[in-house]
Formats: structure tokens, C-alpha cells, sequence
């Protein structure tokens, strides 16, 4: 699903771009462009250097995303993990905090079974931990609050199988600047998450695609 | 021992894992109840399997499915239809927490307030230009008096002449041709209904405002209410706001101008709006508002933690308040 530079996922809903990005058909298959610049996730894909698609989840699995948005990443990752009609019966549990995205995605996951939007803060478990039967394969946490590492971190311990893969994108901004810079702010997360006991296996700086974010990818 | 439960089934289980009992529930087929279930959960609350077995088993400590004290045990996890009846019951949640938000007057108000900003802002172009296109032609007429009456006037004319009639003034030598009077008249009309419209929209920002927060609008006024409450994004937050940031609401630039460069602090934001300040003279505006904010951020937290409605008494002090201050300061100071 890789042309030149560009990242491109089956179409799960042919015929429907979901955000304005292109459609092109190869082999009488459709497959829809996945913008680096829009989605945190397609940008790590471009930008990873020892890992690429081993940052996304294995077609069929259980997935749960924090802070999903719009759903621009989340389309993508639907297309990946559940494909037209859910044919590899995957599920994917999204979590946002914000009715407005939430109208968005409840529309979209009418077009995308497998999809399942849920209204909620990422922060307290409580309250739609339930939803999330078992644990799940992979997990990513996009959200822009303060204290994003200790979010994650009691998450990837609540939800994360073990030896399941966890993305943590940062958002620089969103935490308490020390006065040193970006760079300070993503190595102290970065021990953090390792004393927390969790394997980095890459660091992605999106610098260029997505400034002062960066996305961590880990197991557990 | 272990009391396991999740939103379906609940079992007991010995420290090494040994399920003792256990109970299911098997109405999932109604998504309805499922989401009932999700509610119990959500209050952290037992579903009643759960509390079954813990009349049998008092000893028992409960822990949701998940928790990381639990030890590994067979517990009866939900089949692939259960979950997928779970999804359902997911899926609706969400939708009636999005349908909820129509009913949140924060949201409601940003929208009206917005749009109510919006139309004025039109309005103001609109009606600037008319009393401008009016005087070219009628350039004795004088509308400082009844300026929004002009577009009235202008709209039932038929004529220029009419027109002329109507204001009292005489007609000039060059006159607009028929199709240009017809483009003016027709100015005249839309910027008669966009009054109309502005004051339609204001007046349901009075009425939402008055219900949403009533002390502050008894004290600033509602639309003045509503603009600060918007501004802060919401009463919960405008609660919580200290008097100084209350003040300042609506300077933003002007503050941060003052902490980057030392310029000259902003003493007003949108309170300015409010009668007391704008209308006194410029040494004691920045006194007036702070007593008003200290006030305002008061009547904003009874409205938002259920205290007492303010009424004309509690406003009756602080404008004697208003007044000593005003009183106190008759000169400007000397430099």
C-alpha cells in the first residue's frame, strides 16, 4: 500500500473520501491516500525509520484510540484493521471527550461497522472502561491535556495486552514548559515511560508534518 | 476472596482463582438495558449480579473486570455476540451523550451570541451606508437623531420625491434614475429586516441568558451575561475565573501587549459594555470595573454552584457602590 511517498489504505467505503483526500483505483481495487500532514498517525508512518508498518495493528484486531477527533487517523485505521463490512471482523473503540467530534464520528461509524465511537474522557476510565472487554492488541493516545505520559501510561497498564503495541503521540505544548525547549520536554517523557516499564522501541519526531509533537511507539 | 464483576456476569473466585460461584446475565438482546447496565457501571455502582453474589459472599472484595488486584482466573467472559451487543448499546451511549449537548445552553449561547455579533457587524456596514447613499442626494436632510428610523422611511417611499416629503427637505436638481431608486429602496428594505432579525436574536439571547444566569444578567445584564460567559467558554469556567481575569475578559491583546512590551495595563475588557463604566468619565472607569468584576465573578458562581438568585437588592449596594466611587473622584488626577 506504498507508492513512492505516499501511504495509501484499501477504501473500506468505496466511492466516499472521508476528509476530502484522493481515491485511486489500482488493479480494480480503491484505495484512498492517507494525508502525513492531517493525521499524526500517517506522519509517523512516513517518518518512522526502523519500524513503519509494524507501528499499525494487525488487520482483525481490537484496537482502542484515545482521543480520536474527526477521525482522520481513525478512518485510515478502519480501512486497515476492519476493511468493507468489517471483513476481518476487527474493532476498534474510539474515545473522545468532545460532542462535536463525537457527531462526526457516529456518522461515520454508521458507514464502518467495527467502528465503535464512544463519548468520554480519556482520563477516567470508570467510566467507559467497561466497553473494553478485553484487552486490546494495540492502543494510541492522541490527546492534547496536560500530564499526556501518566494518561497513557495507567491506560497501556489497564488495556494493553501484554506484548501489544501502545503509540503515545505528544504534544509538546501541552505540557508544562520547562523553559529548555521541546527537546527536554519529549526526553523526560521518554524516561518516563521507561520507568514506568514500558520498552520504547522508536521515537518519531513529526517535526515538519506536525511541529512540537512527537509519537512514541512502545510495548509493554 | 474476589467478587469479579463486569456490565453481564459477576463471580467469586479464591485467591488462587478457583471460580466458587458465579452469576450471568442473559437480557443483552435489549440494547436498551445494556445501556441501563453501563449507567450502574459508570456511577460505580453494582449491577445486581453482582450485588446477588455479594450477599452470599460478604467477604468477598469487588473489583471491576480489569482491575489490576484481581487474580488470574476462568472468569465468564462475554461471547462475541454479547460483545457485539455491547458495541450496540456503545454506539447508542454515545449518540444520546451527543443528542444531550443540544441541550447545553453554553453551546447554545456561543452560537446565539456569535451570530448575534456577526449580524450587528453587517448591520452597522449596511445602515452606515444607506444614511451615506440617502445624503448624497438629499443632502440637507439630517438623520443623527433617527438614524434606524431613515430605514423605514426610505423603504415605504416610492419615490426620491416621496422621500424628500416625508424627511422635510427639498429635492435636488439631480435625482437617482428610476432603476437606481429601486436598488436604494431595496438597501432601505434589507437593512430594515436585519434590524428586525439582530433584535429577534438579541431578545432570545435575554431570554436564554436570563435562565442560564441570573444573577449576572440582574447585575451586567444578560447580553453582557452571555458575551463574558462566551468569552470564558462556558459558566463553569466563568465561575472559576478570578475577579482580575473577569475585568480583563475580552482585552486579551491589550493584556498581552502590557506583560510583553510594559505598556499600560488594560483596565476593561467586555464589561466596558456596561453602563456604570462607559458612560463615567475615564479616571474612574478602571476603579468601576474592578469593583463591578469583584461583584460579577460572585453573581457568577451562585449562578453555577445553585446559590441564591441575585435580585434588584443585591444590585442596589454596589451601585450606591458605583456611585461614592464616581462621587470620590470628581477630578482627573494631576500628573
Amino acid at each position: 500500500m506504498i507508492d513512492g511517498r505516499a501511504i495509501w489504505t484499501r477504501n473500506a467505503v468505496p466511492k466516499h473520501s472521508q476528509y476530502g483526500e484522493s481515491l485511486r483505483r489500482f488493479k480494480g481495487i480503491e484505495y484512498r491516500r492517507w494525508d502525513p500532514n492531517r493525521s499524526k498517525l500517517g506522519a509517523a508512518l512516513t517518518r518512522a525509520r526502523q519500524t513503519q508498518y509494524e507501528l499499525l495493528p494487525e488487520p482483525g484486531d481490537t484496537c482502542l484510540y484515545l482521543g480520536a477527533g474527526h477521525g482522520t487517523s481513525l478512518s485510515h485505521l478502519h480501512d486497515h484493521v476492519c476493511g468493507e463490512s468489517n471483513r476481518e471482523k476487527g474493532r476498534i473503540i474510539a474515545i473522545d471527550l468532545s460532542p462535536r467530534c463525537l457527531r462526526d464520528l457516529i456518522h461515520m461509524s454508521k458507514k464502518r461497522p467495527g467502528l465503535v465511537p464512544v463519548l468520554g474522557d480519556a482520563r477516567k476510565h470508570s467510566a467507559w472502561g467497561i466497553m473494553v472487554a478485553n484487552r486490546v492488541d494495540w492502543l494510541l493516545q492522541d490527546v492534547s491535556q496536560a500530564g499526556q505520559a501518566d494518561i497513557f501510561i495507567s491506560a497501556v497498564h489497564r488495556f494493553l495486552k501484554p506484548g501489544g503495541k501502545g503509540l503515545l503521540s505528544l504534544k509538546a505544548a501541552s505540557e508544562r514548559w520547562s523553559g529548555e525547549g521541546e527537546r527536554a520536554v519529549f526526553d523526560a517523557v521518554a524516561e518516563q515511560l521507561e520507568q514506568a516499564g514500558l520498552t520504547i522501541v522508536e521515537r518519531i519526531d513529526l517535526h515538519g508534518l506536525e511541529d512540537n509533537h512527537c509519537l512514541y511507539y512502545i510495548t509493554n | 476472596m474476589w467478587l469479579w464483576y463486569d456490565w453481564r456476569a459477576a463471580a467469586v473466585a479464591d485467591d488462587a482463582g478457583n471460580i466458587l460461584d458465579q452469576e450471568e446475565w442473559d437480557g443483552w438482546g435489549n440494547t436498551d438495558e445494556v445501556c441501563n447496565r453501563m449507567d450502574i457501571i459508570a456511577h460505580s455502582a453494582f449491577t445486581p449480579e453482582a450485588e446477588r453474589l455479594l450477599e452470599r459472599f460478604p467477604d468477598a472484595q469487588p473489583r471491576i473486570h480489569g482491575d489490576g488486584e484481581l487474580p488470574n482466573a476462568n472468569w465468564p467472559l462475554p461471547s462475541s455476540e454479547a460483545l457485539s451487543a455491547l458495541d450496540k448499546a456503545a454506539k447508542l451511549l454515545s449518540k444520546r451523550g451527543v443528542d444531550a449537548a443540544a441541550g447545553d445552553p453554553d453551546r447554545r449561547l456561543e452560537h446565539l451570541s456569535r451570530a448575534s455579533e456577526e449580524l450587528r457587524a453587517s448591520y452597522v456596514t449596511l445602515e452606515g451606508r444607506l444614511v451615506e447613499w440617502v445624503g448624497l442626494f438629499l443632502p440637507e436632510a439630517r438623520f443623527e437623531r433617527d438614524r434606524a428610523g431613515l430605514a423605514r422611511k426610505a423603504a415605504e417611499a416610492n419615490s426620491l420625491s416621496d422621500l424628500a416629503e416625508t424627511l422635510d427637505v427639498s429635492m435636488p436638481e439631480q435625482g437617482p434614475s428610476e432603476k437606481e431608486w429601486k436598488a436604494l429602496n431595496d438597501w432601505a428594505h434589507s437593512v430594515g429586516e436585519i434590524k428586525t432579525r439582530l433584535e429577534r436574536m438579541e431578545d432570545s439571547i435575554r431570554e436564554l441568558a436570563s435562565s442560564h444566569l441570573p444573577s449576572l444578567s440582574i447585575l451586567l445584564g444578560p447580553l453582557l451575561a452571555s458575551r463574558l460567559c462566551v468569552e470564558a467558554h462556558g459558566r463553569a469556567r466563568l465561575a472559576r475565573l478570578p475577579a482580575g481575569t473577569m475585568q480583563i475578559l475580552g482585552a486579551e491583546k491589550a493584556f498581552f501587549n502590557h506583560l510583553k512590551t510594559g505598556a499600560p495595563s488594560p483596565k476593561h475588557g467586555h464589561i466596558f459594555m456596561h453602563p456604570w463604566i462607559s458612560r463615567s468619565p475615564r479616571w474612574v472607569r478602571g476603579k468601576i470595573a474592578r469593583t463591578i468584576a469583584a461583584k460579577a465573578t460572585i453573581a457568577a458562581r451562585c449562578d453555577e454552584f445553585g446559590g441564591e438568585i441575585w435580585n434588584e437588592d443585591n444590585v442596589r449596594p454596589i451601585e450606591e457602590r458605583v456611585e461614592t466611587i464616581r462621587a470620590e473622584n470628581p477630578q482627573p488626577p494631576r500628573r
